[in-house]
């Protein structure tokens, strides 16, 4: 063999070595995911905290509301992990409670919110004209809104209570999803592979599903992240002022609540729901950012 | 400054490094060439091969991190500037030696009226007053024929043609009459008839102030129109350096012999367009000598062993090849290559 | 410009009118009247109808819309059911308080967001930049309410240095101010960040520093003026939500802001002063977004010249 042929075949071996470490997206997805140290933290937390409020009553070793006279405001005991509160009943099992409503109430709202949004946001984006104008009138109607003052109106129109708060949670919440999504699908549908699949005789709801669907869904999700923290926080700040969750929902801005007044002699009865709803909003918010350092790769500052 | 003739800019075996996650690599290999006064220099090569790095590198503008600069010698009219401190530099910077890039939209600062900022540059040099600054920022706009000058001023460069914008790029770029005006791809973002303008501009502003010119760009004709001497880069290195006459006559390297055969030509008889085969060599798998060798029809054994250097006499063509061939072989070997297809498909 | 501008106020003047209908209706919606908290509930029932007929409230909703709308224009804004006070009166007390309450927190907040988002952007991914961004992140996920009661602990009730609640000192200010001010500033911080790292990549910037610009002016003067432009066009959704964490601030220290009257008068059933003070808020949010639409416009040269 010739020294070329030898050496060239050296040489595209290295080339192809080279070339091959290249990881695919989906790994280079989670590669970007786990070298984020924090957005994994971040992202573990909220996976323990949703399996918490699924596993609910059966990790609650105490009946919630079950009040025990003679054990009130104690401190950790092994039969109350976290003490009781002032009427006695079980922090711990309050607290398990707690964090399933404000992931049911943060979660279902967003979810709803996300799927609304997104619906609303492709058909603007894709269809236009007056679709677009009317629908849109709507959605920055809505945005701008400050979602507790909408939630104190739902609270003075339907009475206090959670129904109030997410129905108020929900209104608002879909126009963001619907705006980021419009914005996207604008961008995308005059790219050359919408033409082509057109050309090629695909049907609307076809592109929007196959085409553009996984391309903007991207940016959604990041918002979805930081919407979920967002719904919690209002949930728990009306909860506290009363307007929320009423008797007996253990709902954790109700439990700070309740706790207000025993500060000095036992602040552990509003510190436990409280240091739960902050790590909680933490890990949203920064599972929130690494999510957007993944799918946004151009603000990704490096 | 010096009289016609003296070397306004010169580099000697230049060498940039650009740090990547897990290795660094060479972008910029010993480059060295020289710019005299009243001359343009091209620098022509593709998208990758170091060229805009290089004039990054001559004026200190690399982002460091990851690009750094770590060889070599540079001369702005015989002064070290390579060790000179940064607030050195930075007053060297507009004043001795200009840059003017390739988008002149996104090159602008959208905020700013085009009049606030040449006034700004002006008075970041010159301790002038207000009046005096705009005074020279209308004359020298006034020079490279935008028409009413004084309400131009005023303008954002939103509001300006892309040629138009061009121009303010390189009015601010000679306002303070530097000795070298490097031109990083001034013509690409533009349209074809603009093009001939702005380089007749560049040529007129060249001669009345006797400018030296680095003109980067991977387009051969642009350079034919503007540029005295050519030099072509690949992967980093310089390949062959020539009166621009002789390149277009007699191409030496095979590369630069590819790149000519490659441009459309009205008068061929060509069926089809040429291009040079292969791809430009990924920096973490380098082949072992010469940087050109897998692509290039004239390759021996020597091409694999040894890296070639760039020999030549000081004024002469230089040329960076163990075994250069005339220009007409490369038509032979395309006939053969198009007799080959042809008969491969019937 | 001006279509712009055209555009903006007519939106704004919608939005006004269609809250004001759904603010009347939906107040009207739930179980229970007016009657219920400022009648005792021992009175008859007659007089108790009487009262309700005298209110209108039995009159079908449209009908009470308008004619609460032709008061409206006539001046007439309502007086309490409550206390009697005039709305106009209420508001002049509630409102003044809500505006100190509300643009000491915004004022804070501005003031040091920006210098620190600046630096977080200058000294990216160095301590100051951490520990801003830690602090962001931070304030984002302390809810304002925790905050409260944390800073009541340790300033009041432990070292007694400011006091818990109440109007209208500086001292009652200082707490209620930190807590509204906590998360704009957060998000406003990593906004301006973001946007100073966005501008900071631009193609501008290289052409000023191949002129030989010093590095100040470079990032204070062009890079700066850049990246605020999103900040400024964000901060009316800012100010919108300062008004709604206000509610909970005021009421968790009894500030007797606008915020603190909605939500008692919403839970007492005051109709005239719910209706009012929610349009009152809501006018705000509105004028608020459109300022903030009106500076972007002029802050942005592309925009201004259209």
């Amino acid at each position: 063999m010739s020294t070329i042929s030898r050496r060239r075949q050296e040489w595209e071996r290295q080339v192809a070595l080279a070339q091959a470490a290249r990881p695919s997206r989906l790994r280079l997805a989670w590669q970007e995911l786990s070298s984020n140290k924090l957005a994994l933290v971040g992202f573990v937390i909220v996976l323990l905290y949703c399996l918490v409020a699924l596993l609910g009553p059966v990790l609650a070793p105490n009946y919630a509301t079950q009040v025990l006279n003679d054990a009130r405001l104690a401190p950790l005991t092994p039969g109350h992990l976290l003490g009781t509160d002032d009427l006695g009943r079980d922090m711990l099992s309050r607290l398990v409670l707690g964090v399933r409503i404000s992931i049911a109430v943060g979660l279902g709202t967003t979810a709803i919110a996300l799927l609304v949004g997104t619906v609303a946001g492709m058909i603007m984006g894709y269809y236009r004209g007056w679709v677009d104008t009317i629908v849109n009138g709507f959605v920055e109607m809505v945005w701008g809104f400050p979602l507790i003052l909408i939630a104190v109106l739902m609270v003075g129109a339907l009475g206090p209570g959670l129904v109030g708060v997410v129905l108020a949670v929900g209104l608002i919440n879909w126009a963001g999803f619907a705006r980021i999504i419009r914005g996207e699908v604008l961008v995308l549908r005059e790219r050359e592979f919408i033409a082509s699949a057109r050309a090629l005789g695909t049907g609307n709801t076809a592109i929007m599903v196959k085409h553009l669907l996984p391309n903007v869904i991207g940016p959604a999700l990041v918002m979805g992240s930081y919407y979920v923290a967002v719904a919690i926080i209002v949930e728990a700040g009306l909860s506290f002022i009363g307007m929320g969750a009423q008797e007996p929902l253990p709902s954790l801005g109700k439990m700070v609540a309740d706790g207000r007044g025993y500060m000095l002699v036992d602040h552990w009865i509003s510190t436990v729901p409280g240091l739960a709803i902050v790590l909680l909003v933490l890990g949203l918010n920064v599972l929130g950012d690494g999510l957007r350092d993944i799918f946004d790769p151009r603000l990704r500052e490096r | 400054m010096i009289a016609d003739g003296g070397v306004a800019l010169s580099v000697s075996d230049l060498h940039t490094t650009l740090a990547f996650r897990d290795r660094s690599v060479d972008v910029v290999r010993g480059v060295s060439f020289s710019v005299r006064r009243g001359e343009t220099l091209a620098l022509v090569g593709e998208s990758g091969c170091g060229k805009t790095m290089t004039a990054l590198s001559i004026m200190r503008l690399l982002p460091d991190p990851p690009a750094r600069l770590t060889g070599g010698q540079i001369l702005l009219d015989g002064r070290d500037i390579r060790s000179l401190p940064e607030s050195a530099m930075r007053s060297l910077r507009g004043e001795a030696i200009s840059m003017v890039f390739q988008e002149p939209l996104t090159a602008l600062d959208p905020v700013f009226s085009i009049g606030e900022q040449l006034v700004e540059l002006i008075r970041a040099h010159r301790k002038v007053s207000k009046q005096t600054a705009r005074n020279l920022a209308v004359e020298i706009l006034k020079e490279v024929q935008i028409p009413s000058a004084e309400t131009r001023m005023r303008d954002y460069p939103h509001q300006l043609s892309g040629g138009m914008r061009q121009r303010v790029m390189i009015a601010m770029a000679l306002v303070l009459d530097p000795s070298v005006l490097v031109a990083d791809e001034p013509t690409t973002a533009l349209d074809v008839t603009i093009q001939a303008q702005i380089l007749d501009l560049i040529k007129t502003e060249q001669e009345q102030r006797q400018l030296g010119v680095l003109l980067i760009t991977h387009n051969l004709a642009v350079v034919s129109r503007v540029a005295r001497r050519v030099a072509v880069m690949y992967a980093g290195e310089i390949v062959e350096e020539a009166p621009t006459q002789q390149l277009f006559d007699n191409p030496k390297h095979p590369y630069t012999q590819g790149l000519l055969r490659s441009l459309p030509s009205a008068s061929d008889e060509r069926h089809y367009l040429y291009s040079i085969p292969g791809r430009v060599p990924d920096p973490r798998a380098l082949p072992p000598a010469c940087l050109y060798a897998p692509r290039c029809p004239f390759a021996v054994d020597r091409c694999w062993e040894e890296h070639p250097r760039l020999v030549g006499r000081d004024t002469g063509p230089l040329l960076r090849c163990w075994n250069p061939q005339p220009f007409s072989r490369i038509e032979e070997i395309e006939r053969s290559e198009e007799q080959r297809q042809a008969a491969t498909a019937e | 410009m001006l279509r712009y501008l055209g555009r903006r106020s007519a939106y704004m003047a919608l939005i006004v009118l269609l809250s004001s209908v759904a603010i009347f209706y939906s107040l009207r919606f739930a179980p229970g009247d007016p009657t219920g908290v400022t009648l005792n509930p021992l009175t008859a029932r007659e007089a108790r109808e009487a009262y309700r007929e005298h209110l209108g409230l039995n009159r079908p909703v449209y009908e009470q819309y308008l004619i609460y709308v032709g008061r409206l224009v006539h001046g007439d804004l309502g007086t309490s059911l409550v206390n009697g006070s005039s709305n106009l009166e209420l508001l002049q007390f509630y409102g003044r308080n809500s505006l100190v309450l509300g643009l000491t927190a915004l004022a804070l907040s501005y003031l040091v967001a920006i210098p620190l988002g600046i630096l977080a952007a200058v000294k990216r991914n160095k301590w100051p930049d951490q520990l801003a961004m830690g602090g962001a992140i931070l304030g984002m996920g302390i809810p304002n309410f925790w905050l409260a009661l944390i800073l009541v602990y340790f300033f009041s009730l432990n070292l007694n240095l400011l006091p818990a609640a109440g109007c209208c000192s500086p001292n009652q200010l200082i707490l209620p101010a930190i807590v509204l001010a906590a998360e704009g500033t957060a998000v406003t911080t990593r906004m301006v960040r973001s946007s100073m790292l966005e501008q900071l990549r631009q193609d501008y910037v290289r052409t000023l520093r191949a002129q030989g610009l010093p590095e100040w002016r470079v990032v204070g003067r062009h890079v700066l003026r850049n990246a605020l432009i999103p900040v400024i066009s964000l901060s009316g959704l800012r100010l919108g939500w300062l008004i709604g964490y206000a509610l909970i601030v005021e009421t968790i220290f009894r500030w007797p802001g606008a915020g603190f009257l909605l939500v008692d008068s919403v839970i007492r059933r005051d109709y005239p002063v719910a209706q009012f003070f929610s349009l009152v808020l809501v006018f705000f949010v509105v004028m608020a977004n459109w300022l903030a639409d009106i500076s972007y416009g002029l802050a942005n040269p592309v925009v201004r010249r259209a």
